[in-house]
């Protein structure tokens, strides 16, 4: 996509989303600009090619909000094996381990850190943090008891390897206008997010107060061949199973039929 | 460079892929192994999810195992009416190892036991197969024989064995066994294979190269052969039941392990027997140690998805 198209498409979704986005207005007086949050593009197609998508979250706020941008799925269950010492030898996976009330995509970012603008019940109670997920979560296994803070960490690290779990504490750049401020975050979507709508909030704070929230969203779909082998595979098993072993066969023979007539021995 | 894969539901490089099937496709054309045992570990070194990774190298062997059966076939190396026994055998095994699992995992502490046993087949497979091509190799030298293609004397029976009744002659392989040794050969592998959640090559070569006795040669295209249709099973019932076969990623893989199992057929006609059986005793144990050393390594992260080895 160049610079152009996207120059246009930033406009005509930041012109819908302003109308569409939902306001919330907590508290203050609305003297300069409302909070607005705009996702662009706020659609991502999972082509042959696709390989993540650069996503831009912008918006306007007062002048003297800091931002908080938050992105995630909805919460789901996470079902996970662990791994352990079997026999005090080898280490090898020993179980399940079910991680439920934590979102499977979440991705802060904020123009200065967290715990410098909220106080730990505010940060908990809207899930801002790694801290605050942790207060949230459940973990059970089949095989243990759970240490909840070890092996939270460890869902820390397993997600943020696959890109799906992040914390930018400085990334939303703001500037200050003449009737407040316009915002921007620049994003690398990962593409090991699965397809699904995610959720875009951002929150205005100040003075250890959240005032504002405003809300959009990402929609990840499969697109053209992806979504038609997708839907083969699910809704048509046979006929898909069928189609990968007469294509690998016909390669197979086919490559072995070529080679004899290349005349290679 | 890159292309995504929709039951994986990752984006992999598309040129590391094909390389990938490339370089198993050729050991797979050269020792008659499916190479499920390196190319699924290597699969999820870059991010399928390890049920994918297992189901989707089974498509892809089909296409390879074709490719080297043909390549084989034309060299006269494939003893069909043996594969056809062993294909009996591995199917009952198979089924009965899938059964068995099933037990021992409802009896807790399998999944260790199975680790284990695979280690210590692994090992000991590839050490025995290691120290005999190697004492063959030096034998060879010293005596300056042209070829060890003889060095299993094709009419060398055992005492019992050679009292079952079905005996019957596998003129490919120039050996006579009784019908049930094949067939019997082949439960055992399937068993293990299926208990072990592998394809089986690495134990059926071996197993037909010391207890069938048959010729080195033709127990690669035999393998093959037979791998063919294993694989033709796996891949449909994993799509059937389970949808973990990514189509995508398969077509990838084999666009690059056909070619990989002609070249491999090709080099193999060059190798003598025994070296052949040392080169693949030298892989069965690095793949050996390296699991091993992931088993004695503290892994970097304690959390994986469900599935795999």
């Amino acid at each position: 996509m160049t610079l152009l198209q996207l120059y246009k498409i930033n406009i005509g979704a930041r012109a819908m989303m302003v109308c569409a986005a939902l306001v919330l207005v907590l508290g203050g007086v609305a003297e300069s600009f409302a909070l607005t949050c705009v996702t662009t593009p706020d659609k991502v197609d999972i082509g042959m090619s696709y390989h993540g998508a650069k996503l831009v979250v912008s918006g306007q706020s007062k002048a003297d909000d800091e931002l908080i941008v938050k992105i995630t799925a909805p919460n789901g269950e996470s079902h996970l094996k662990f791994k352990g010492k079997a026999a005090n030898l080898f280490w090898m996976k020993m179980g399940s381990m079910v991680y439920s009330e934590v979102p499977a995509v979440y991705m802060l970012s904020s123009t200065s850190p967290v715990d410098k603008m909220l106080l730990t019940d505010q940060l908990n109670e809207n899930k801002i943090g790694y801290p605050a997920l942790e207060s949230h979560v459940k973990i059970e296994s089949d095989k243990m008891e759970v240490e909840v803070k070890q092996w939270f960490d460890e869902f820390i690290r397993f997600k943020e390897k696959d890109n799906l779990y992040s914390v930018r504490e400085g990334a939303v750049n703001k500037t200050i206008e003449q009737d407040g401020a316009t915002y921007k975050l620049e994003l690398d979507w990962p593409y090991q997010a699965t397809p699904g709508e995610y959720s875009v909030e951002v929150l205005a704070v100040r003075d250890g107060k959240i005032m504002e929230k405003a809300q959009s969203t990402i929609t990840v779909a499969r697109a053209g061949v992806v979504a038609q082998l997708s839907d083969l595979a699910f809704n048509n098993a046979a006929l898909y199973g069928v189609m990968a072993i007469v294509i690998a066969l016909v390669a197979g023979f086919g490559v072995g039929a070529v080679f004899k007539g290349g005349g290679s021995h | 460079m890159h292309m995504y894969l929709p039951i994986a539901l990752t984006s992999v490089n598309y040129l590391v892929v094909v390389g990938l099937g490339l370089a198993v496709g050729l050991l797979s054309g050269l020792f008659g192994v499916g190479g499920g045992f390196l190319m699924t570990p290597l699969l999820m070194m870059i991010g399928i999810p390890p049920t994918i990774a297992a189901a989707t190298d089974a498509n892809q062997i089909v296409a390879a195992s074709a490719s080297g059966t043909l390549a084989h076939w034309r060299l006269g190396n494939v003893d069909f009416k043996m594969g056809l026994y062993l294909l009996i055998g591995g199917f009952l095994g198979g089924a009965a190892g899938v059964q068995l699992i099933k037990v021992l995992r409802a009896t807790g502490g399998a999944d260790f036991l199975i680790k284990i046993t695979y280690v210590v087949m692994l090992g000991s497979v590839g050490s025995f197969m290691f120290i005999e091509s190697l004492n063959a190799l030096k034998k060879n030298k010293a005596a300056k024989a042209e070829s060890s293609e003889q060095a299993a004397p094709a009419d060398k029976k055992g005492g019992l064995l050679s009292k079952l009744p079905l005996q019957t002659y596998f003129e490919k392989s120039g050996v006579t066994h009784s019908a049930m040794v094949p067939v019997a050969l082949g439960i055992f592998v399937g068993v293990l294979a299926a208990i072990m959640g592998v394809g089986g090559g690495f134990l059926m070569v071996p197993v037909m190269i010391y207890m069938l006795r048959m010729p080195m040669h033709v127990v690669v295209g035999t393998s093959l052969f037979q791998i063919m249709f294993t694989c033709t099973e796996v891949t449909f019932l994993q799509s059937y039941s389970n949808h973990t076969v990514d189509f995508l990623l398969a077509i990838l893989l084999l666009v690059g392990s056909v070619f990989g199992a002609q070249i491999g057929t090709m080099l193999g006609k060059k190798l003598k027997a025994d070296q052949l059986k040392i080169l693949l005793a030298m892989l069965v144990l690095a793949v050996t140690v390296k699991i091993v050393t992931e088993l004695v390594m503290e892994p970097s992260l304690l959390l994986a998805y469900a599935g795999g080895h």
